[in-house]
């Protein structure tokens, strides 16, 4: 078995997660990523300068760097690239700190793009990843606000101290004893209206935003997708 | 008008050059100063000494002035700049202004050697806290400080036991829209470490870079030198932040070789700020009517081989005025500028 | 001192900005395509304040008449956040909107688990904002990573004639136009720009408090130049934004030298990669800050930061690490200091890092507070009122 790759930036095939796929299949997936119209703006070249590692905060605790990623991008490394995807992109943290570069890329950007082609294309990274996520996505997808007061559950939380066992067993009451009038909610952040929720499933459906998580999730999937058809059409609100 | 006049706005290297050159050919010439004394760039900012060869830049540029001075057909306005100017080459009509008063020359030709500016470090992408720190400071001031014979950190006067640049400050920046590199500041910054080296007895030096642009014999003049004789230590990886910790500044970046974010301390943080087009050199183009490149400097029409015509005829640019530009490429352009200057006032009617 | 550093001192005493690129106004492109007839434009109205954003161009906030953009983690786990801003909004007399046709950004989404495309996440974005424009409001953002996206989002949007053409198409089917706001306006710039009101209403001394400032990375780092600096905060040099508020409160503000790194949330590594998460709250910001500051409070002024910095100091303590120091948004503190209740409006229960030595410390006998809390919940119990009401807390 080789210790070393050929390319200093490779993991070893003992350490890598995924499985390999014919480079045809690599070129068409970074081809998605090349492809979206956010690209030309997210990257134009690479100094190899170090600004975004010496600024990220994932750099500091995993074998991540965003400079990696821009540079392999920058070469058009198809097959580090494609490794990039499945082993690397859902360590970053989304800050934006690497904004800073100074030849205006976003690497943060790039991962995103990245990201959704994982989540499009079900690999194994988005799985893994998005494992223990569903409940997320559901709830974001179908009520338009995201981490409910009832998911503060000290079993999901235990490292959070014993304050979510409070804000647990008196979630009802201490909801109430909040002045605005849209909190009085528990299931969501807030009241949402009715007729907002149906706008916003317009939405998911009419950008294919709800068909992005078919191959990665398709339990999830195809729970919203009733949801979402059964109540567009009670609305008689036609796509 | 046979022996047109040539007037020369700044009195820098460059525009010492073009003055010379062409009151050798025996042509009249009336450098316009900004300040009260020629020189430029080096003197009025307290350069201790030249790149690359650590000549005291006070003698060097000194022995530029002194014959100039000492020419018959040569005459300085100090304090004074260019508020008009109409005509066409061979027959300028230039008004200049000194203190609120004004005075109109005629001219064959104009030289326009009105230069840079060290690019503010305020205005930077990254995190430097020029105006924070009292120990960051900028390539210039460490010029200044090494020129009065003592190198300290300003905060409290004390010898540095530690000491970085950190180059491409306000160059090569998509983002500020500075996106070339100022070309001489790899050079400075190792000519200055090599001078900090043998300042402060026992100073670690370093340098961090993108990429060090040591063209030509600044190779073996500078760089060698101040990695095989001096120590001075590149790492390639540029600083992102300069914070203060326990009483100095700790710098972050990421050692790029070895892939990993570094966190450094340091005593005296140098910033390697790059040029920027001076106001005199905005100001100029603007009076003249010449064209600016989108950076600000003047360009030059027939690049690569006519360096110095500009968009009107009879008016050349020089040294930094063109763009970032080290001594010889000033002192190059001014030259070549002076002569063809003096051509058309020899000519009568132009070139 | 030589005459050298002497120069160079007094060089570096005060910058003056000159514009660059970095200074050019997006408003340019967005007043053009109001006049090509492309979009509509929420303007300004009323009184408003101008303050300045990084690169110097000055901007606009509103003082009234505002529309709550409100943030699902606030709402959700934090709504003594939401609340707060709320109360401040009323104690100052301003009016306002809290309306629920709105959903969130979604952009948890976007950022977390890539669920969302980039037509989606505008089609959102100028839902809210065309629900917005038909109340009149001007919308207030009170998340950061919804203000920064949203700023992102307007830029896409000033940029690709594609992006508009789709959303305008997705929002054609739901009858509603193309709106973007004048200003893109988070509600932290709001309480910079009501600072001095608020100071001025402030009925606690703060002097003896030690304040450390998170700045939200996505407050000032998405799309950096609309966002708020002023001269007289860390001459310029940080966003002013949180920081010149405590200012103005007089409370001790003090430096760390973490102030830049981001907070760890990482919005899916809070969820499910928490050990990440933890590590770099503690490592990076918490121990750094009290190394070297010892806060009595962190403030900050985002969801996701308050979440990850105040959640991930219990596991932490049990080992024995250098933390304990209470998180909350600016707004609960500033709504403190001006006498709002520490539970019935700040909400501080629903926090875990011990904040009672911080009460103490503002002169408040929380003991007391917390019994009259809980004789309000025995009410609500007891159903002789359904929910606790601004009358019951003074606004």
């Amino acid at each position: 078995m080789a210790t070393v790759t050929t390319h200093p930036y490779f993991k070893v095939e003992s350490v890598a997660g995924h499985t390999d796929v014919p480079h045809a299949e690599k070129e068409r997936l970074i081809g998605q990523v090349f492809a979206d119209p956010r690209m030309p703006s997210y990257l134009y070249g690479c100094y190899e300068c170090g600004i975004c590692v010496a600024a990220c905060p994932s750099a500091r605790f995993y074998d991540f760097s965003p400079r990696r990623i821009a540079q392999a991008a920058a070469r058009h490394d198809v097959e580090l690239l494609f490794q990039q995807l499945e082993e690397d992109v859902w360590e970053c943290s989304q800050c934006f700190s690497c904004l800073r570069c100074p030849r205006g890329n976003n690497p943060g950007g790039i991962i995103t793009i990245m990201r959704e082609v994982a989540v499009t294309n079900g690999l194994r990274s988005a799985k893994v990843a998005l494992e223990g996520y569903s409940r997320i996505i559901y709830k974001i997808m179908s009520t338009g606000t995201q981490v409910s007061p009832d998911m503060l559950q000290p079993d999901a939380f235990p490292d959070w101290g014993p304050e979510v066992k409070d804000v647990s067993e008196n979630l009802s009451l201490w909801r109430r004893a909040l002045p605005p009038e849209t909190h009085h909610t528990t299931s969501t952040g807030w009241d949402v209206a009715e007729s907002t929720i149906l706008e916003l499933y317009v939405i998911w459906m009419e950008t294919g935003a709800l068909d992005m998580i078919k191959e990665v999730d398709s339990g999830i999937h195809m729970i919203l997708e009733e949801i979402m058809e059964e109540r567009l059409e009670e609305e008689g609100i036609e796509l | 008008m046979p022996n047109g006049r040539v007037v020369v706005i700044g009195g820098g290297p460059a525009g010492i050059a073009a003055a010379r050159t062409a009151a050798e050919f025996g042509v009249d010439v009336v450098i316009v100063e900004r300040l009260a004394y020629l020189g430029g760039r080096p003197i009025e900012e307290n350069y201790a000494s030249l790149t690359p060869y650590l000549r005291s830049a006070e003698e060097a540029i000194g022995e530029m002035v002194s014959p100039l001075l000492a020419m018959s057909n040569v005459s300085v306005r100090y304090e004074s700049k260019v508020i008009s100017c109409t005509g066409e080459k061979g027959d300028f009509s230039i008004v200049i202004e000194h203190r609120g008063e004004q005075e109109s020359l005629s001219a064959a030709s104009i030289v326009v050697a009105t230069g840079f500016s060290h690019f503010d470090p305020g205005r930077e992408t990254q995190m430097y806290g020029y105006y924070e720190f009292d120990d960051v400071i900028a390539l210039q001031d460490l010029e200044a400080m090494l020129k009065s014979g003592q190198v300290v950190r300003p905060s409290n006067g004390e010898a540095p036991k530690r000491v970085c640049f950190v180059q491409c400050v306000g160059s090569r920046d998509r983002q500020i829209g500075n996106e070339y590199c100022s070309k001489v500041c790899c050079g400075v910054a190792s000519k200055e470490a090599i001078e900090v080296r043998l300042a402060v007895p026992g100073v670690e030096v370093f340098i961090f870079y993108i990429d060090m642009r040591m063209y030509g014999y600044w190779e073996s003049q500078i760089y060698w030198p101040a990695q095989e004789k001096h120590h001075v230590q590149y790492v390639k990886g540029i600083i992102t932040e300069v914070l203060p910790k326990d009483g100095r500044l700790l710098v972050r970046g990421e050692d790029t070789t070895m892939g990993r974010p570094m966190e450094v301390p340091m005593d005296l943080v140098v910033l390697s700020v790059g040029m920027e087009p001076s106001e005199g050199t905005r100001a100029m183009a603007g009076v003249l009517g010449i064209a600016q490149n989108k950076y600000g400097f003047i360009e030059a029409v027939n690049p690569p081989l006519d360096t110095v015509s500009t968009s009107r005829p009879g008016i050349f640019a020089v040294g930094s005025a063109l763009g970032p530009a080290d001594l010889e490429d000033c002192v190059s352009t001014g030259g070549f500028a002076g002569a063809k200057a003096a051509s058309i006032s020899l000519a009568g009617v132009g070139v | 001192m030589s005459d050298a550093v002497g120069v160079i001192l007094s060089k570096k005493r005060s910058f003056e900005r000159t514009p660059d690129r970095r200074s050019a106004d997006f408003h340019e492109e967005l007043f053009a395509l109001e006049a090509a007839g492309e979009l509509i434009v929420q303007r300004v109205t009323g009184d408003y304040v101008n303050v300045s954003t990084k690169y110097g161009l000055p901007k606009k906030i509103q003082k009234g008449h505002l529309w709550h953009h409100k943030s699902c983690g606030q709402c959700g786990h934090i709504p003594g956040y939401s609340t707060s801003i709320f109360w401040i909004m009323r104690k100052l007399g301003y009016d306002y909107s809290d309306p629920r046709d709105q959903t969130s950004c979604t952009a948890w989404n976007y950022y977390a688990s890539a669920t969302s495309n980039q037509a989606a996440q505008a089609a959102v974005a100028l839902r809210n904002f065309a629900a917005a424009n038909e109340t009149g409001y001007f919308p207030l953002i009170h998340c950061g990573t919804s203000y920064g996206h949203y700023k992102e989002v307007r830029s896409e949007l000033l940029h690709s004639a594609d992006l508009r053409a789709q959303v305008r198409k997705v929002l054609g089917k739901l009858g509603k136009e193309m709106v973007i706001p004048e200003e893109i306006v988070h509600y932290s710039e709001w309480l910079y720009a009501m600072k001095d009101e608020i100071a001025s209403a402030r009925i606690l001394d703060l002097s003896g408090v030690a304040v450390t400032v998170h700045p939200a990375c996505h407050y000032y780092k998405l799309v950096e130049g609309d966002a708020i600096y002023d001269p007289d905060v860390y001459h310029g040099q940080r966003t002013a934004a949180v920081s010149g508020l405590v200012q103005a409160l007089g409370a001790d503000l003090r430096s760390y030298s973490t102030f830049f790194d981001c907070c760890g949330f990482g919005f899916r590594h809070i969820l499910v990669q928490r050990d990440f998460t933890r590590s770099f709250a503690t490592l990076r910001k918490i121990e750094v800050m009290k190394a070297e500051a010892d806060p009595d409070v962190v403030l900050t002024h985002d969801t996701g930061c308050v979440t990850a910095l105040d959640k991930s100091q219990f596991a932490t303590q049990a080992h024995d690490r250098n933390v304990g120091v209470p998180v909350m948004s600016e707004a609960q503190f500033a709504a403190i200091s001006m006498g709002a209740h520490p539970f019935k409006v700040a909400q501080l229960h629903w926090h875990s890092t011990n904040y009672r030595p911080l009460l103490e410390k503002m002169g408040i006998d929380w003991e007391a507070a917390w019994a009259d809390f809980q004789k309000d919940l025995k009410k609500l119990e007891a159903n002789e009122q359904q929910y606790l009401t601004w009358a019951d807390v003074g606004v």
